[in-house]
C-alpha cells in the first residue's frame, strides 16, 4: 500500500534532524519507532495518562496526541535529553532520593512535566507543582513522594539546566 | 498505517483554496488533541489533514468596544494566562483552568474545542453566557454563527466542509457583574471529561435582587445550551435557599425534558441540582 510521506525538520535533544516520515504518524511513533528513543512511554495512547509527555518549545505536551508533522521547526526534548552524558540530572536524582520511582513506567513523563514546569517557574509552590503533574498518572507511589521530589529539585536552584554538585 | 496527506497552508487564503477543492475529504487540524483520538479510534477517514494551527490570523486576543475577540487558534493554556480574558470573560478562564491537563491545555485550541461539537466541550458554556458568535470564513466570504447553533447534535458541526472558524466574538462581562463561576463534575479532578458543567455570571442590585444573569449548562444535553427559563425565573428576585433549590429543580426538569429519562438521569437529576445550588449559594 502506498504511504504518503512528508519531510520534517526539528531539533531533538539538541540534535538537528531532517526526516522523511509517513504523513499521519504521531510524534510518539516518530520518537519511539523511527528514532528508537524508548524512554518516552506509550500508556493509554489518548492523552489521559501522561506517560508520553515530552517538552516541545519549552512546553509539556502529550506525544501521543500530536502528529509528528506538527513538530516541524520545533525544539523537542525527551527524557534522553534530560540527563547529562554521565550521571543523573538533578530532577532525576531528586526522584531517586525521594523514592519517587516504583515501577517507573510513568517516571519519564513526570520528569518531562517537571522539566517544563521548572523552566517556566523555577520556584513553584506546591499547588503549581500539583497542577503541572496532574496530567501524569502514577498507580504506584500515591504521588506524595513525587511532589516532594519536584520540591527538592526546585529547591536545588534548578533553572532547566543540570545543577553543579555543590556538596 | 493510515494513509493521509498532511498539508500546511501558508495563509488563510491558501487554506480556503484547499478546502474549496477538497473540503469534504479534509479534516482540519489545530491542536490535534481530539483529531488524534478519533484517528486512533478508527473514526477518521479523511484523505487530507489541513494544519491551520500556525496561521497568524487565528491567534489574537483583544477587547474593543464592548467586544472580546478570541482567535480560534488560541490554546487553552493561553486563555488561562490571558489578563484580557480574565478581566472580560472570567468564566472562560475558569474553564481553561479546569480543562484536561497541562500538556493538553498547551496544544488544544478553543476553535477545536467548539468545532469538535462534543456535548462536554469545557469552553462552550462560558462562551454561551457571553452570547459568543463564531467568525466563520469560506471561499465566498465571511459569516457569524451563534456558538449555540454550532452543533445540531453530539459531535455534529453545522458548518460546511469548506468553512473555517477564525475566532469568536464575545460580549464582554458588564462591569457591574461581580459573580462569575464555572463548575464541573468529572470522575476525577484532572483529565476527566465533564459529566456536568455550568457557567454563570450574575449581578445583584443593592437590595440583593438579581439584576442580570446568564446561565449555561454543558454535558447534560446533546448540545450545550443557555437555560433562559432559569435566567428569567431568577431575574428580579432576591435569592434565598428556597429559591435557589427551586431553580435547581427547574433546571433538572428542563434537562430531562430535552434528554428524556436516560439511565444516567438517576445520577444526573440530583447531581445537577446539587452543583447548581453549590454554585449559586454565593448569591444568598
Amino acid at each position: 500500500m502506498k504511504t504518503n510521506t512528508i519531510v520534517v525538520c526539528f531539533t531533538i535533544n539538541g540534535e538537528k534532524k531532517e526526516l522523511q516520515i509517513p504523513a499521519a504518524i504521531s510524534a510518539l511513533e516518530l520518537i519511539r519507532d523511527v528514532l528508537e528513543l524508548k524512554g518516552t512511554k506509550e500508556g493509554c495512547g489518548i492523552g489521559e495518562c501522561g506517560a508520553c509527555t515530552i517538552v516541545v518549545d519549552g512546553k509539556a505536551v502529550n506525544a501521543c496526541l500530536m502528529f509528528a508533522a506538527q513538530l516541524d521547526g520545533c525544539e523537542v526534548m525527551t527524557v534522553e535529553g534530560l540527563s547529562p552524558a554521565e550521571g543523573l540530572h538533578p530532577i532525576q536524582q531528586a526522584f531517586v532520593d525521594r523514592h519517587a520511582v516504583q515501577c517507573g513506567f510513568c517516571t519519564p513523563g513526570i520528569l518531562m512535566s517537571t522539566q517544563a514546569l521548572l523552566m517556566e517557574t523555577p520556584h513553584p509552590d506546591r499547588q503549581q507543582i500539583i497542577n503541572a503533574v496532574a496530567g501524569n498518572l502514577c498507580r504506584c507511589t500515591g504521588y506524595q513522594s513525587i511532589l516532594g521530589a519536584v520540591e527538592d529539585a526546585a529547591a536545588g536552584g534548578l533553572k532547566g539546566k543540570s545543577r553543579q554538585k555543590t556538596f | 498505517m493510515v494513509d493521509m496527506d498532511y498539508i500546511r497552508p501558508q495563509d488563510l487564503a491558501g487554506a480556503l483554496d484547499f478546502l474549496a477543492a477538497h473540503g469534504p475529504d479534509t479534516t482540519l487540524l489545530a491542536g490535534g488533541t481530539d483529531v488524534m483520538v478519533d484517528l486512533r479510534a478508527g473514526k477518521l477517514h479523511s484523505r487530507y489533514l489541513l494544519d491551520i494551527s500556525r496561521l497568524s490570523e487565528f491567534r489574537k486576543i483583544e477587547a474593543c468596544n464592548g467586544e472580546l475577540t478570541v482567535g480560534a487558534g488560541v490554546t487553552i493554556a493561553e486563555i488561562y494566562a490571558s489578563k484580557t480574558i480574565a478581566r472580560h470573560a472570567p468564566a472562560l478562564q475558569k474553564a481553561a483552568a479546569a480543562f484536561a491537563s497541562r500538556p493538553v491545555r498547551n496544544v488544544a485550541t478553543i476553535g477545536g474545542n467548539v468545532a469538535h461539537c462534543s456535548p462536554c466541550g469545557d469552553t462552550i458554556p462560558p462562551l454561551l453566557i457571553h452570547d459568543a458568535r463564531a467568525v466563520v470564513v469560506n471561499p465566498q466570504g465571511r459569516r457569524l454563527v451563534d456558538v449555540e447553533q454550532m452543533a445540531d447534535g453530539p459531535y455534529h458541526c453545522t458548518l460546511r466542509p469548506d468553512e473555517i472558524i477564525t475566532g469568536f466574538i464575545l460580549k464582554v462581562k458588564p462591569d457591574e457583574v461581580e459573580f462569575v463561576d464555572f463548575q464541573k463534575i468529572g470522575r476525577r479532578k484532572a483529565l476527566a471529561i465533564a459529566r456536568i458543567s455550568m457557567a454563570v455570571m450574575a449581578q445583584q442590585q443593592p437590595d440583593k435582587s438579581i439584576g442580570f444573569i446568564r446561565f449555561a449548562l454543558g454535558s447534560c444535553t446533546p448540545t450545550p445550551h443557555r437555560f433562559r427559563q432559569i435566567e428569567e425565573f431568577l431575574l428580579g428576585k432576591v435569592p434565598d435557599e428556597n429559591l435557589v433549590w427551586q431553580a435547581g429543580r427547574m433546571l433538572a426538569d428542563d434537562m430531562l425534558a430535552i434528554t428524556g429519562r436516560r439511565p444516567s438521569a438517576l445520577y444526573k437529576e440530583p447531581a445537577i441540582q446539587g452543583l447548581f445550588v453549590r454554585m449559586m449559594v454565593a448569591l444568598i
